[in-house]
């Protein structure tokens, strides 16, 4: 019997040895169209911005002088920016937190195939496949004072409405309410397919082993459910950070700045103030600070990730 | 030998036969829809008749959402490299585009044709004239104007024992109306007003200008008027509605939220824009009526709606075809349909002589009403930076409308915001001495 | 034995049940008004406006008056057109660059993976000033394939794909290899039929969201003939000086919803389960 040297080349692989050049290269290549379109649209806007940043185009002038830091002390020392940033830590809390625990609760609800938690899932998932836009021209009809649906049946029970959103101090809330609306059927179904990952005999096993419901849910499903819950919460942010469509159609960062989130802060100092050093200084803040968040978030995801491995 | 006579007798005849190649200059409309819907489809339907009537320019009429968007849109189109030839901007805009430069001036066009801005605006309510001129040039013609309307249910008003033939004439009457029909069980107000950004500080300018105000400085974009007596018993007016008497809801209401409780026979007297007036004349279904907008040292309404600009930047072919646009759109025929079809005014007076426009006022007494408040119209508040100088009054109000701020502190503060935010065009102009112009 | 079946299907799981009828009907409760008020006639005002009782005369005329305010027929096709055209490249990109992360090794492959994800956060409202001028620079201004342009590339769907193709064991490609096979062969034959779960999520993401896309699509494309759907609902959601029309916005809000509604009602169980196979755990 020939014996195949151990230090043989199998014959096949000499057909696809390829010059080490094009074997290094290749990497590079298929990244190639990607990031043509990045670098257009996104990496090479941001230097414009983060350029902008550093001028600022006074009246009367033609063009922008140069002021170095200038615009980032302006932006740190303007109180509707303060107030943006505590308003979106506050919307953030207020829609991840509920999103979050909403999805998981239906998802463990709902990890079964019968018709009827199919349709149920259809049903939760529906307000994903509508524009923002369209989900807050809805809400403008809900949260409507008097007449509209909330208060319709709030005073069918006896209640009395609220000025929904434009009592300054619930018109967050009741844009929270419309975010958690539109996308835990979202979150939902990332829940649900992180459950499908986990092996059924972990929980038989810790069943056998007497364990409770509530037990087994804190013990096994939830640290198994750990990298989902990392990379949900970072969706979830950056959604956060990055839709205003809501804030533009219902309220424009009103009343009296309540609604006033980053994003709707940035658009407004460029579009209405026509402040466009600001904007730019702004916008570098925000990314700033969304990058560190989800790259803390990312390096718990990716760390679960490797434990489930 | 005949044939290639043949051959060039026919090349010749279609090349005398074709038609000229005419090129129709082609320009692009760029106009909100504040109203309605169906105002955008309307409007491409004036654009195709304008298209149809003569062969020189061809408009493309494109929808860009509302006032604020469609400045957004314009100014964004500009800094691309591509303006719209003709745009319809929000009337108080027409001070800031001119000072960011970014329109020109009609008084050439009007030269070459003989005419001067005096005679051109002569036609046009007096009220529209100052947001129209900057620095005595025109740069703006006005197209769709509107003015705050008191709306009032006649039915409401008899059950609660008042005359509808006889509207509040003053605040105090106004808060006395008021408190007769507010019924708290049956969750009716006697009045509400939006106070939504943008809407609050068109009425705040209303009830500051009826108060002996001016509000802010029609000739100089550097100077508002917040912490004024008369802004400040107008802020302490909306106040006192809303806490002192209870006739008005807390918090901040918008347009929609106003109009809807009208009809719902929630709100009894309500003060909105006359552009409502055909939805409310389409929609009431009880009895409604008009009124003047209560005044107290007198009346004084500022006119909204918008004026047709031209950009900078356009080649000299689209300029032509910009005014030979902007021209037809203008003249007293099109500004009448327009009105009628939209219940904005007609910005020419002459258009109220045409005989469609009588017909319309005779069958429609309440739209003559409205006409009439005219003769009190003041201009809108426009000043640099005016979106970020109007909310800052706007945000301290929607504080005191929600409870959190007294009217005496919410002017101050408002006053101190808005001379913040007027610094930079305030040193280069007022606070310099320059070569003049 | 039966017993303990029976007192199974006893109070938990008829309160299960119940809770799940409860949450579907408040979280319908939006689409229901939408759907009663859109059929409503006198749209412009009565008490009962927030009813969710059927109207007792059904009425089509709120839809024929949203006909009239804006071209929904064009505004479907070039909806159609942009998150086609969008798709069918990012399916591209997204397959080879996730390829790249997941399966090679190449220096800066770290650096590259971040700067891919800074594209998740940095989206078109932030950056619409450049990228217009980026836009009109490469004279696709006012056109669907401007509209298109800045989303070819993907990061979550790059993302996606790499975490997909990690879940998938090499085995199945060192065997196509050792057959013979080139790296593309293996891509295609091998690993993509394998991710086809990953794809079809990405596929609903990518779609979902170009479809509800607003703001850079108003900004970008100024002829009418060339607008998508969200840009023609926008006419109704606004209003400033006039009354708001609730049915006519209802009735809106219908038509732009709709085909997304039935596309995904119709084939909901292959979405749902794509998700569930697709390896997008975390």
């Amino acid at each position: 019997m020939p014996a195949i040297s151990a230090t043989a080349e199998h014959p096949a692989a000499a057909r696809w040895r390829q010059p080490l050049a094009v074997v290094q290269a290749r990497p590079y290549l298929l990244l190639a169209p990607s990031l043509i379109f990045l670098v257009l649209f996104t990496f090479f806007p941001i230097i414009e911005v983060a350029f902008a940043s550093l001028f600022r185009t006074a009246y009367g002038q033609r063009s922008g002088s140069f002021v170095g830091l200038d615009n980032y002390l302006r932006v740190l020392q303007d109180g509707a920016f303060r107030n943006a940033v505590l308003n979106n830590l506050l919307y953030a809390v207020g829609t991840i937190v509920p999103s979050l625990v909403i999805a998981l609760g239906l998802a463990l609800l709902l990890n079964e195939s019968s018709r009827f938690k199919a349709a149920i899932r259809a049903l939760v998932f529906l307000p994903t496949l509508i524009p923002l836009v369209a989900a807050a021209a809805l809400f403008s009809f809900i949260f409507l004072p008097g007449i509209g649906l909330l208060d319709h049946f709030l005073a069918k029970l006896g209640l009395r409405g609220f000025n929904w959103l434009g009592d300054p101090d619930i018109a967050l809330a009741s844009l929270s309410v419309l975010t958690v609306w539109k996308n835990a059927g979202y979150y939902m179904l990332f829940y649900l397919a992180g459950l499908q990952a986990i092996p059924s005999d972990l929980g038989e096993a810790a069943k056998l082993d007497g364990a409770s419901a509530w037990q087994r849910l804190r013990h096994v499903t939830l640290p198994l459910l750990a990298p989902t819950t990392g990379f949900v919460a970072v969706i979830a942010l950056i959604n956060v950070l990055t839709a205003v469509d809501h804030i533009v159609v219902l309220t424009k960062g009103g009343p009296n700045g309540a609604t006033n989130l980053l994003l709707y802060y940035i658009y407004q100092n460029a579009n209405e103030f026509y402040d466009l050093g600001k904007a730019s200084a702004a916008t570098v803040i925000s990314v700033a600070l969304l990058l560190a968040l989800s790259l803390l978030g990312l390096k718990g995801l990716e760390g679960g990730a490797a434990r489930a491995e | 030998m005949t044939r290639m006579i043949g051959t060039l007798a026919a090349a010749v005849a279609v090349t005398l036969l074709a038609a000229p190649a005419s090129a129709a200059t082609k320009i692009e409309f760029f106009f909100p829809v504040p109203v309605e819907g169906k105002l955008a489809r309307e409007m491409a339907n004036i654009a195709k008749r304008f298209n149809a009537e003569q062969s020189d320019v061809e408009v493309v009429a494109v929808y860009t959402g509302n006032y604020d968007e469609t400045k957004i849109k314009a100014q964004a189109a500009m800094q691309a490299g591509k303006p719209p030839a003709v745009a319809l901007v929000s009337a108080n805009f027409v001070l800031e585009f001119k000072l960011n430069d970014q329109i020109v001036p009609l008084d050439p066009f009007l030269a070459a044709e003989g005419t001067n801005k005096d005679a051109f605006l002569a036609d046009f309510w007096p009220a529209l004239r100052a947001n129209a001129t900057v620095d005595g040039k025109l740069y703006a013609i006005p197209y769709q104007n509107s003015t705050p309307l008191l709306y009032y249910n006649a039915d409401l008003f008899k059950a609660a024992g008042l005359d509808p033939e006889k509207p509040p004439q003053n605040w105090a009457q106004l808060i006395d109306y008021a408190t007769k029909l507010t019924k708290k069980d049956s969750e009716r107000w006697g009045l509400m007003m939006p106070s939504e950004y943008d809407y609050l500080g068109w009425l705040i300018s209303a009830f500051t200008m009826a108060n002996g105000g001016s509000y802010y400085n029609s000739s100089y974009g550097g100077e508002v008027y917040y912490d004024q007596p008369s802004t400040l018993g107008a802020v302490r007016f909306w106040d006192d509605a809303v806490h002192k008497y209870r006739v008005m809801p807390e918090g901040v209401t918008d347009q929609k939220a106003v109009s809807s409780s009208f009809f719902a026979g929630n709100a009894a007297m309500v003060i909105l824009s006359t552009g409502t007036l055909s939805f409310v004349r389409e929609n009431a279904k009880f009895n409604y009526k008009v009124g003047f907008v209560p005044g107290n040292l007198r009346n004084a309404v500022p006119i909204g709606g918008g004026s047709l600009v031209t950009f900078k930047g356009l080649p000299e072919d689209q300029r032509k075809a910009a005014w030979t646009f902007m021209k037809w759109l203008s003249s007293p025929e099109q500004l009448g349909s327009w009105s009628r079809f939209t219940g904005y005014f007609a910005p020419r007076q002459s258009a109220y002589a045409l005989p469609e426009m009588k017909a319309f006022t005779a069958q429609n007494p309440d739209a003559l009403i409205a006409v009439q408040q005219l003769q009190y119209a003041q201009p809108w508040f426009a000043t640099f930076n005016t979106v970020a100088v109007r909310k800052a009054m706007e945000d301290e109000v929607q504080a005191v409308l929600s409870g959190k701020k007294k009217p005496e502190a919410a002017v101050k503060d408002a006053q101190r915001k808005a001379d913040e935010i007027m610094l930079p065009y305030v040193q280069s102009t007022a606070l310099t001495v320059g070569t003049g112009g | 034995m039966p017993s303990r079946i029976l007192a199974r299907l006893g109070p938990a799981q008829i309160g299960s049940a119940a809770l799940l009828c409860a949450v579907a009907f408040v979280w319908t409760t939006p689409f229901l008004w939408m759907v009663v008020a859109a059929f409503r006639p006198e749209s412009g005002g009565s008490r009962d406006m927030a009813s969710l009782l059927p109207p007792l005369q059904p009425t089509l005329a709120n839809f024929v008056l949203a006909f009239e305010s804006a071209d929904f027929a064009l505004y479907y096709l070039n909806t159609l057109l942009v998150v086609s055209g969008i798709l069918a490249v990012q399916l591209v990109t997204i397959s080879l660059a996730g390829y790249a992360f997941a399966r090679l090794e190449f220096a800066g492959k770290d650096i590259l993976f971040t700067l891919f994800l800074l594209q998740l956060m940095l989206v078109p409202p932030i950056l619409v000033v450049p990228n217009l001028t980026t836009v009109v620079r490469l004279g696709i201004y006012d056109s669907l394939l401007g509209v298109m342009a800045p989303y070819l590339a993907s990061a979550f769907g790059t993302f996606l794909m790499r975490q997909t193709f990690k879940t998938i064991p090499r085995d199945y490609e060192e065997a196509a290899l050792l057959d013979g096979a080139r790296w593309w062969q293996v891509l295609w034959h091998v690993l993509l039929p394998l991710a086809r779960p990953g794809l079809v999520a990405f596929s609903i993401v990518s779609v979902a969201a170009h479809w509800n896309e607003f703001l850079w699509p108003l900004m970008v494309v100024n002829a009418p003939e060339k607008r998508t759907l969200t840009v023609g609902l926008a006419s109704f959601a606004a209003g400033a000086e006039g009354g708001q029309e609730w049915g006519l916005l209802a009735a809106g809000t219908l038509l732009v919803a709709l085909p997304l509604v039935v596309a995904f009602l119709a084939f909901q169980r292959q979405f749902i389960d794509s998700f569930m196979f697709s390896g997008v755990k975390g």
